[in-house]
């Protein structure tokens, strides 16, 4: 079966450790192997913003140490997934390569230009596949009609990801949802961005993006939303309560990652083995649904 | 020779002695910044962008023109540049296969060496220079981690902060511009 190097980035081992939970039991239950490497730092994506250059040497790092270790990277959040495939693409130019190479040799590390990046999602739909998922599936979920959130990082740029999605029309987190038997509900606001990335410069533009998807999603009969990057989820979960303080609204949205979702579908333990006890909007109507 | 022409604009007049000419050349001449020139400013950019539906001060194609047109002050003091949400849709849409979001970011490079940069991005660089990740230590997780048997992390900060070194990014100091 698959080995990858687990790379958890700095938002979900600190603020959604229940991402990290069922991510690790997912990859356990399917003997997907990961490696936790220790000496992993932030994929570089905000350090972009003051100079390019530190954001790649960043990537570069961690893919430098996932390559000494002979593995690929699995990621859980999709900026990480971005940022790093992102470098990796930039590193595959070998005059790219040298420059980050003669930098990266202080800190004693060489990059060669041989890891694979792939966000856990990614490799539940290749290296598993949707069918094994269909059959593995023990639950009934049909009663569940939930809105996908794909993440801008995990399908842009696409030049990044060899061609696995199609970043205005994807589909794979939609097969994802039905193959466990759960209903993936298409709406007009798709793809818009949570906002995540800037957050920390402008919390109001945060506020708008999120109330527009929320409001879009209001009398859609949804369950929950489904997502894959915990930024994401800090954004929908955590500032829906600022959302309906500011604008004076009702949203009370449960917002799941995927592997929790996928896991209940194996009939996983909801707070042990997925941490749903540590959700703040309640997950007790998605559960009631699920047979 | 010298008669000053004017540029229209829905908010201000400009003016083309104003302009720095070099500034195109300047930005250009960083590898991701590259490609601006194929620019042919249809629009597509600030149609798919999510950040000018919400706030339609914020608008790329406009920003592209200023960079062009050599507007370089009021492009890097420009608090505007930094409520990028990163989503990739601008270069996505492009006809004309301009990294949007790439040049977007040389000019944060420059603006930032020139002090425009908001404080938070400063702030979360010098923490990424002392753990490794953008959050320090805090009992709050690092015992919600033990509680859940999740493995501890290291938080080195030594190799990033080497790094962010050679690369010049701990020399930045600003004011935010607000």
């Amino acid at each position: 079966m698959s080995k990858y190097a687990l790379f958890l980035g700095c938002t979900t081992p600190t603020q959604v450790p229940q991402y990290e939970i069922s991510a690790r039991w997912i990859c356990k239950y399917f003997g997907i192997e990961i490696i936790d490497i220790k000496d992993f730092i932030c994929c570089g994506i905000n350090q972009i913003n003051l100079s390019i250059e530190a954001g790649l040497l960043m990537a570069a790092t961690n893919l430098a140490l996932a390559e000494d270790k002979k593995l690929d990277i699995l990621t859980l959040c999709a900026a990480c997934t971005g940022a790093l495939s992102e470098a990796a693409e930039k590193l595959k130019d070998q005059e790219t390569r040298d420059k980050i190479n003669n930098k990266l040799q202080t800190i004693g590390l060489e990059y060669k230009g041989n890891v694979k990046v792939r966000h856990i999602s990614r490799v539940l739909y290749e290296d598993l596949g949707i069918e094994r998922i269909k059959k593995e599936a023990k639950k009934d979920l049909s009663k569940l009609r939930v809105a996908p959130h794909y993440g801008c990082h995990y399908l842009k740029p696409k030049s990044a990801f060899e061609g696995f999605e199609e970043p205005d029309n994807p589909r794979s987190l939609h097969q994802l949802i039905s193959a466990i038997g759960a209903r993936p509900v298409n709406y007009e606001t798709l793809n818009l961005c949570c906002g995540g990335k800037v957050f920390p410069v402008s919390e109001d533009l945060v506020h708008s993006l999120v109330q527009k998807k929320l409001d879009n999603l209001k009398n859609k009969r949804i369950d929950a939303m489904v997502l894959q990057c915990q930024t994401c989820y800090l954004m929908y979960n955590d500032r829906q309560k600022e959302v309906n303080k500011k604008y004076g609204k009702q949203h009370n949205l449960p917002i799941i990652l995927y592997p929790q979702l996928l896991g209940l579908a194996l009939g996983a333990d909801p707070v042990k083995n997925l941490g749903l006890n540590l959700h703040t909007v309640s997950m007790d109507k998605v559960l009631e649904k699920i047979t | 020779m010298n008669k000053i022409k004017k540029v229209a604009t829905s908010k201000q007049t400009v003016f083309s002695t104003d302009f720095d000419h070099n500034f195109r050349s300047e930005v250009m001449r960083h590898p991701d910044a590259s490609g601006l020139n194929a620019c042919f400013s249809c629009g597509a950019c600030t149609a798919g962008c999510p950040i000018h539906e919400v706030f339609p001060e914020y608008d790329p194609r406009k920003l592209a023109k200023m960079v062009r047109l050599g507007m370089r002050k009021q492009v890097l003091n420009s608090p505007y540049i930094w409520y990028c949400a990163t989503c990739h849709n601008c270069e996505q849409r492009c006809p004309q296969n301009v990294k949007f979001f790439n040049v977007l970011n040389v000019l944060k490079n420059i603006a930032a060496k020139e002090g425009y940069a908001p404080s938070c991005w400063i702030k979360q660089t010098e923490q990424v220079a002392k753990t490794g990740i953008v959050f320090s230590t805090e009992e709050k997780w690092v015992k919600k981690r033990e509680e859940l048997a999740l493995p501890s992390l290291k938080l080195d900060g030594k190799k990033a902060k080497k790094i962010i070194e050679l690369s010049g990014a701990d020399k930045i100091k600003a004011e935010d511009p607000k």
